[in-house]
């Protein structure tokens, strides 16, 4: 039978070309941060490679953790207990590595405690039937506890504060991981990896159904709680690739190493253009994007505010809520839009 | 609200001029003129998808229009929500879901109007308890506590609750957005009386149904729309079900409605069954057998259990007795249901059969991974892009394409979504809570000739509907459920009469 269109296609189809209009504005506002950023960089007499250089550092771990935990903000959950794992796997690590100084074993620890942490998070909220968000709390009280025990009692003092430091020789062997090239690749093939997995699997389309209407996937015969541990596994995986490399260019781990990376991973991936309640709209790019996006935005308010050092970290942080808002905002008004009736 | 309107028979009281609509690529209504008289009872018909939701949310402020006049009482109508168009006059009873599932049903009852309750900045539950009861019992609905949560409701008592909100607040004009279907007997006969008092007293109604002889039955005139413009009014004195019919489609309805055949033989292979299953407050000791090649008609009232049983059949309630069986294997959950082939369409369609946000190629794709993946794993794009046409062309789904956002399709065309994404994964065993609810004439046809057609190839059909004729007209079977419990069963027969059936039903 012949397909029935509801009217003819206009020549130049607006509606098309609104939503294509939607999907690059991420990508779009991280062009004009960018060159806003070099003008900047540039206007202030910064060195400008090495900023760059530090903005890869800063947005490589957070890419590689937001990229991981799109399958979790896919499904409508929220992991906020990413930065204690984070902090955690990266103790952990770091401990293996001085004490046996392999790379590939820091690699292959960071990654298991990420994951089985993750993990951790998800079976709890299956077997008691809890809402993920609820575990995860009491996951970043448990492994922030661990954590700093770990590193008060394995690592040194530096006035109120602890660290554990890699000895020189250890940092050296790190050097060839610590350039912008090995980077790059290694947050391409993750990046590829989950895109594959996202968008050609079984696995991810049955994630982004479920994380559009739960009651609805359950009824196609599609598992909440196995698809909520893959997700979670996943998620593991980025904070795991994260933590390590945390370690490869800090060579040091103390307790405010990756704090503040849960609600930053939550932030870059709704600037990237993640709709907030996950869903069958998910997209994977939105952890680079809005990764890039959010550090970019943020290094651009310390200079414009640095004349202000005592007040310039609370005021950024004020800044990037009204915008993380106002994106949300109007996000939600193109939601809305669409959910009329006909 | 004015308190001191004059109503008097006839007065034009709603004028909608040039009116025109578009979502995306899509023309909804296209210079749309209508008028509203009062004391008429107006029906709006068309196919899914021609206009009839659309023009009628515009008059009610959910949405606006991109260009034309309303004018309401004689002044312009621009209502800026649908609260706002409620207070001042005109209220809407939408196609879905109106109401908020966490809260309860006064909360619900009186949302935006909690304040007249608050005292010292505290809400007196004890008063709105009993105010939302008074409104409840005023149109007929004594079964519905209002201290209850919302989503502990099932869709016939949420639509229920809906209306009293609505009525609650007396408008002028009230809009019934085809409401019936997600209603039974007793949920329709309520909103019956209500549209009937509308009429007494020199109101007006605007009646959005599919049903055409309840369309006939109800109203006064008869708009018919299809592809967003007029095509004709009737009068209640021309009311012609062919010629009603012919405006809806442009064209007359082909071969045979139901199927014509009076055999209700199938195979011998008892496909699916339930044995002494019971949920308690739903079911109770049911057993029943449906073989290859049968279609098994389930009726009854809407709360005789039937939906539940629908549900167990799928493995998506937990049976507190007995047990379902599939091929002789016990159903265990959903995702064992779905391995052996069995489909389910829920008749609470927007929350429990389709992913709104998802497009129509997500939501019929997602139940046929299995058939274009490769090594059960990686989805291959073009086979599925093929897999997904197909289903959309063969259940004539509108739409601008298969990328096209479910919810902005009319209620009908989301209906055939969900039956694509089963039948396109070919089930042997369709398990289909009110399948036809909100779909139009046409498709209905369509997809009556389609489910016959796959009982001749051997699949099992179980059609759970409140649609006495659809029941009548399709089944092999037909199984009468009342208080939880299979009251009478019927073979099919031309001597069957829809008289004999309900009273096994009340």
């Amino acid at each position: 039978m012949e397909q029935v269109m509801e009217n003819k296609k206009p020549k130049f189809d607006k509606y098309k070309a609104k939503k294509l209009v939607i999907t690059l504005l991420p990508l779009l506002a991280l062009i004009l941060l960018f060159v806003f950023y070099i003008i900047i960089l540039n206007v202030n007499d910064y060195n400008i490679m090495m900023n760059l250089r530090s903005l890869l550092n800063q947005s490589l771990i957070l890419v590689l953790v937001a990229t991981g935990a799109i399958f979790i903000f896919t499904l409508g959950q929220f992991d906020i207990s990413l930065g204690a794992n984070a902090l955690f796997s990266a103790v952990i690590g770091t401990l293996v590595y001085k004490a046996t100084g392999s790379i590939a074993l820091l690699f292959i620890i960071c990654i298991l405690v990420a994951v089985g942490c993750s993990l951790l998070n998800a079976l709890i909220a299956s077997v008691f039937h809890l809402p993920m968000f609820v575990t995860t709390i009491a996951m970043l009280s448990v492994l922030t506890a661990l954590a700093t025990f770990l590193i008060q009692s394995q690592g040194s003092a530096s006035g109120t504060s602890y660290s554990i430091n890699l000895p020189s020789e250890l940092v050296d062997k790190l050097a060839p991981l610590d350039t912008p090239i090995f980077k790059i690749i290694l947050l391409g093939i993750f990046i590829l990896a989950m895109v594959f997995i996202f968008n050609f699997t079984k696995v991810g389309r049955k994630q982004k159904f479920l994380g559009g209407n739960e009651k609805c996937a359950k009824l196609t015969g599609i598992s909440i709680s196995l698809f909520g541990i893959i997700a979670f596994a996943l998620a593991g995986l980025g904070v795991g690739l994260g933590s390590s490399m945390t370690v490869v260019y800090a060579h040091t781990v103390s307790t405010t190493t990756a704090s503040s990376i849960g609600m930053s991973v939550f932030i870059a991936i709704v600037f990237g253009g993640m709709p907030i309640n996950g869903g069958a709209r998910s997209r994977i790019y939105s952890a680079l994007i809005g990764g890039f996006s959010y550090n970019i935005m943020t290094n651009i308010l310390f200079i414009l505010f640095q004349s202000m050092e005592g007040a310039r970290d609370g005021l950024v942080q004020v800044i990037s809520g009204v915008f993380f808002l106002a994106i949300v905002f109007v996000a939600s008004i193109n939601y809305r839009s669409k959910n009329l009736p006909r | 609200m004015p308190n001191s309107i004059t109503r008097n028979k006839g007065d034009l009281i709603l004028e909608i001029t040039n009116m025109t609509k578009t979502f995306g690529p899509v023309t909804a209504l296209n210079n749309v003129d209508l008028k509203l008289y009062r004391g008429d009872v107006l029906g709006l018909i068309g196919e899914n998808g021609s206009g009839k939701s659309t023009i009628s949310s515009i008059a009610a402020g959910m949405q606006k229009a991109d260009s034309g006049e309303m004018k309401y009482l004689g002044e312009n109508w621009a209502p800026k929500s649908m609260i706002d168009a409620l207070d001042k006059g005109i209220g809407m009873i939408v196609q879905e879901s109106g109401t908020i599932a966490g809260i309860s049903v006064a909360e619900n009852i009186f949302l935006g109007n909690l304040n007249q309750f608050s005292k010292y900045g505290f809400i007196n539950k004890k008063e709105l308890h009993a105010r939302a009861n008074e409104v409840l019992r005023n149109i007929g609905i004594d079964n519905i506590d209002s201290s209850m949560i919302m989503g502990a409701l099932d869709f016939q008592s949420r639509k229920l609750v809906e209306i009293a909100k609505v009525i609650m607040k007396e408008p002028e004009i009230l809009i019934v957005d085809e409401t019936t279907t997600a209603l039974s007997q007793k949920g329709r006969e309520i909103l019956y009386k209500v549209v009937k008092r509308y009429r007494e007293e020199n109101r007006a109604v605007i009646f959005i149904s599919h049903d055409l002889d309840e369309i006939m039955e109800v109203c006064d005139t008869l708009t018919v729309l299809r592809d967003g413009n007029i095509i004709r009014t009737f009068k209640k004195e021309e009311f012609d079900p062919d010629q009603i019919r012919l405006s809806m489609i442009g064209r007359e309805l082909e071969g045979d409605y139901y199927r014509s055949d009076y055999d209700p033989t199938h195979g011998e292979k008892v496909t699916i069954e339930l044995k002494n299953a019971t949920v308690k407050g739903h079911m109770y000791g049911i057993n029943l057998e449906a073989h290859e090649g049968e279609i098994l008609g389930i009726g009854g009232l809407s709360h005789c259990g039937m939906h539940t049983l629908g549900k167990a059949l799928f493995g998506a309630v937990k049976l507190d007795d007995g047990e379902a069986l599939v091929n002789g294997e016990k159903i265990k959950n959903e995702i064992f249901a779905t391995k052996k082939k069995i489909g389910y369409v829920s008749k609470d369609r927007d929350n429990e059969s389709l992913v709104l946000s998802a497009s129509v190629k997500d939501n019929i794709a997602i139940a046929g991974l299995d058939i274009f993946s490769i090594g059960n794993f990686l989805v291959l794009y073009s086979k599925e892009n093929e897999y997904v046409k197909k289903q959309i062309d063969s259940l004539l789904i509108k739409c601008s394409d298969s990328s096209q956002v479910v919810q902005t399709l009319s209620g009908g065309n989301k209906q055939k979504v969900v039956f694509g994404k089963w039948i396109g994964c070919g089930s042997e065993i369709l398990v289909l809570d009110c399948p036809t609810r909100g779909v139009d004439i046409g498709v209905k046809q369509a997809m009556y000739q389609l489910l016959y057609r796959l009982k001749k190839e051997g699949k099992t059909i179980i059609i759970i509907s409140e649609e006495l004729p659809e029941l009548m007209g399709m089944s092999d079977r037909l199984i009468i459920m009342k208080d939880g419990k299979i009251n009478k069963e019927f073979l099919r027969s031309k001597d069957l009469s829809d008289a004999e059936i309900i009273g096994y039903m009340i």
